[in-house]
């Protein structure tokens, strides 16, 4: 089941908030952890168990790499516990490989059946609960209902955003439930729906449009402004979850990590990244980059460090070779900046007009990289990337295509483009508590209802043709 | 609080009349409905002796157990495709040879395969029976001229329900150029509007064509541009001011889902008759709809290369070769397996921009010169 769907929208979800509301405090965590598995069970009932044995067999991998981690942080009795800590490395060894192999088998596609949903996230989220209880930096969770809960929890069970331990800890023992919680929740709630139903999947047309034409035979202009909408339709999809996710979080008394800030307007590639999926982004350096020294140990092991990221992150978005372009071109990127960064660029262009060039090169360089991303057959990527250079010859080019693209969706465009800018949040924060405001928001939320009910969950299924 | 809750009340009773829970209900109801089949089943089973029904492993009772669930499973299927919109094939037939050939002569054979999907998933699946034997065929390959739908004749029991053979009209079918085109005008679904686009005929021929257009409202449609006017006016008005050549009809996708077979035609025909009335003097050429690819077929929504092979039976018995006369672009760019070519597509309905030629190559080949 998803957000953006009539079922969890109008069935799952007021129910749950009914049942979760009349559940007496000490039950809550049980009430959501079995409404979180109901919710996967809708959508993936044939790997529920792959999530709760996963879930139990993490749980006590937790208590054991748990024992003797104290130690650090306290007195230190290094020695005689050796052993111990001999132990603990093979143990952590063992259990990281024990679930990135789950997820591997399923990423390289062995696990016939597809990937079960949600699984790079749940993974993730289990894993940097074992680092963290390995480092010391987190005490170990004696309940397993606590621990099932953070691992399933149905507003960040799908798609994140990968919230660690530490962050739910205290909700997990207490949480207020409240009306205005579940108000300001839905509030945030209906920013995300819009953004998906309403942007995302009405710009998602104009990509789809493209690829029913076949890339061979675009205009120059018209693969740009697919490649921009796509990216606008990438950012408000995902955006759009996390919000969603975080609302619902609010609703039930969590505060969940937010995921995007504004990445659009970033001015390099590098911030671009830390305002991108940032959960992602802070598991991979918390979790890779730091141990591998991070930047602290001179340029090259920097350079090398990096690189270790990037791959891995292509790796966790897909096992084609798109994604190794892609996140090859992003470390290119980056080390270029890096370079620049060190030959005083940063002074050169924080001036006057020339502070636009930073955000026209990541206006350039990303829609580019986001094709390497949506595009997994590598001809057609070709063809893509040459007919956006103009270095592809078309065939049967339509010249005047891109004509069209503005007239039906230049408004969808420029919202888009409003709605990447912080000035959206800002008039969201100012009218939020008001009553026009409210209002609006209520409209919204029974337009992307609306929209729904005509054209089901998937936009292109419904269509004329 | 109370304007969330208020506002959703008032939506569902107003707007909505509560039918958003309808789904939900009918599928609990069904569910309820397959679990109290199963027990039946299950209660049938045991009375004939085998109370090991349930289990899983090779025991006999398993066996008959699992055969029991097996035809309860079936009804189920049987339930759906009754409920499913009318496809009227019901014997899907391997017919990889003939189907698989895109090259047309420039005598004209149209061959409109109406077989050809070895239909693993779908309801194909669960038929018992034989296909007839399709070598059978062979008989029909001898041109018929001047017999225009009679090739039905000579079936006898082979033909068995909607099931059509090839049709095989030998017409004096000319090769032409674009100029052909420069008084016709394309009428037609998105599909259309990809040849509009793509096919390079923007400026000699004129298109009444728009997304989701379908026989039903095809005179009604506001659809047509007038050059410096911004409001569009309709199929029929147009075509009482201009009158063409030539018309090239290609809808019947977007009505996959609506009425059946028989109901479809009668609106078809009607359409052409009114067509026939507003342009005495056109050729009408009546496109059998192009077919998706195999994989999309499979998909089991009501888009299916059967349904769509069964309506294209029935436009083509529309055709008196007169005035009008059907085409069959489907040879042309259809595999082996008798849908679309994948290579063709994206989606699976619609031909990329640059395979609109192979279209527009077949209606080149097949003119009817006066």
């Amino acid at each position: 089941m998803i957000f953006s769907s009539i079922e969890f929208l109008l069935c799952f979800l007021p129910l749950f908030l009914l049942l979760y509301a009349v559940t007496p405090k000490y039950m809550k965590n049980a009430i959501l952890l079995s409404g979180s598995l109901v919710f996967y069970a809708f959508g993936e009932p044939e790997y529920l168990w792959l999530l709760m044995v996963s879930t139990l067999i993490n749980y006590f991998l937790g208590l054991h790499l748990a024992r003797g981690a104290k130690l650090k942080k306290g007195k230190k009795k290094k020695q005689k516990k050796k052993g111990l800590e001999r132990n603990r490395k093979i143990l952590l060894a063992l259990s990281v490989a024990g679930n990135i192999g789950v997820l591997a088998v399923f990423k390289s596609g062995i696990g016939a059946g597809g990937l079960p949903m949600g699984i790079s996230f749940y993974t993730f989220r289990i894993l940097s609960y074992l680092f963290d209880v390995y480092r010391g930096e987190e005490t170990k969770e004696t309940s397993f209902l606590r621990l099932a809960t953070y691992v399933t929890m149905f507003p960040q069970l799908l798609s994140g955003p990968i919230a660690s331990y530490g962050e739910v800890r205290e909700a997990l023992h207490e949480r207020e439930f409240s009306a205005n919680s579940i108000q300001a929740g839905l509030k945030v709630f209906t920013m995300g729906l819009v953004f998906k139903v309403l942007l995302a999947d009405r710009l998602g047309l104009l990509w789809r449009e493209v690829q029913v034409t076949g890339f061979e035979s675009i205009s120059t202009p018209l693969a740009w402004i697919a490649a921009i909408a796509y990216s606008m339709k990438l950012y408000f999809d995902f955006y759009g979850y996390s919000l969603m996710a975080v609302g619902l979080g609010q609703m039930l008394g969590f505060s969940l990590p937010s995921n995007f800030l504004n990445p659009y307007m970033a001015s390099s590639v590098r911030i671009f990244y830390r305002r991108w999926h940032i959960t992602l982004g802070r598991w991979f350096s918390r979790y890779v980059y730091i141990p591998l020294g991070g930047n602290r140990k001179g340029e090259w092991r920097t350079l090398g460090n990096l690189l270790c990221v990037w791959l891995l992150t292509a790796l966790w978005h897909g096992s084609t070779v798109n994604f190794l372009i892609w996140g090859i071109m992003l470390w290119a990127l980056i080390v270029m900046e890096r370079q620049l960064t060190r030959l005083g660029m940063g002074k050169f262009v924080s001036r006057g007009v020339l502070r636009a060039l930073p955000h026209l090169y990541l206006w350039l360089v990303i829609p580019i990289s986001w094709m390497c991303f949506a595009i997994t057959d590598l001809s057609q990527l070709g063809i893509y990337l040459g007919r956006m250079s103009g270095m592809t010859e078309g065939i049967y080019v339509n010249a005047d295509d891109w004509k069209n693209a503005v007239m039906n969706y230049g408004v969808l465009l420029l919202a888009g483009g409003f709605a990447c800018t912080p000035a959206l949040e800002k008039l969201f924060d100012k009218w939020k508590d008001r009553l026009p405001g409210m209002l609006l928001l209520i409209a919204l939320f029974w337009l992307c209802v609306w929209r729904l009910q005509v054209e089901g969950q998937n936009p292109f299924m419904y269509l004329n043709f | 609080m109370i304007f969330w809750v208020a506002a959703g009340i008032i939506y569902l009773s107003e707007v909505d009349g509560w039918q958003v829970y309808a789904k939900p209900i009918e599928q609990v109801k069904s569910w309820y409905e397959s679990i109290k089949q199963d027990f039946r089943q299950a209660g049938y089973v045991q009375a004939s002796g085998n109370p090991l029904w349930n289990t899983v492993s090779g025991t006999e009772g398993a066996v008959s157990g699992a055969d029991g669930m097996f035809v309860s499973s079936g009804d189920r299927l049987q339930q759906v495709g009754a409920e499913a919109p009318d496809t009227g094939v019901q014997d899907p037939m391997p017919d990889a040879a003939e189907s698989g050939t895109p090259e047309s002569s420039q005598t004209g054979e149209i061959n409109a395969p109406e077989s050809g999907i070895p239909d693993a998933a779908g309801a194909g699946a669960s038929h018992s029976s034989e296909p007839p034997d399709n070598r059978g065929t062979g008989g029909h390959d001898s041109p018929e001229p001047g017999m225009p739908g009679g090739w039905e004749a000579g079936d006898g029991p082979e033909t068995d329900g909607a099931m059509g053979w090839e049709a095989q009209n030998v017409l004096d079918y000319q090769s032409v150029e674009d100029d052909y085109f420069g008084d016709a005008v394309f009428i037609g679904d998105s599909r259309t509007v990809g040849m509009f686009e793509y096919g390079g005929l923007e400026e000699t021929a004129a298109f009444y064509a728009a997304k989701g257009l379908t026989i039903y409202k095809l005179f009604d449609s506001e659809i047509v541009t007038v050059a410096g006017q911004k409001k569009k006016i309709t199929v029929e008005q147009a075509l009482s001011e201009h009158s063409y050549a030539k018309i090239y009809l290609m809808v019947g996708i977007n009505e996959m889902g609506t009425g059946t077979v028989e109901t479809f035609a009668a609106a078809y025909k009607e359409a052409v008759d009114h067509l026939l009335e507003l342009q005495p003097d056109a050729i009408i050429y009546i496109q059998g709809i192009i077919k998706v690819t195999s994989e999309r077929s499979q998909q089991g929504d009501y888009i299916n290369n059967e349904g769509i092979e069964a309506r294209n039976e029935a436009i083509s018995q529309l055709a008196d070769n007169e005035r009008v006369f059907y085409l069959d672009v489907n040879p042309a760019i259809c595999d082996e397996t008798g849908g679309m070519n994948p290579i063709y597509t994206f989606d699976g309905v619609h031909l990329k921009a640059q395979y609109i030629d192979l279209w527009k190559g077949f209606l080149k080949q097949h003119a009817i010169l006066r």
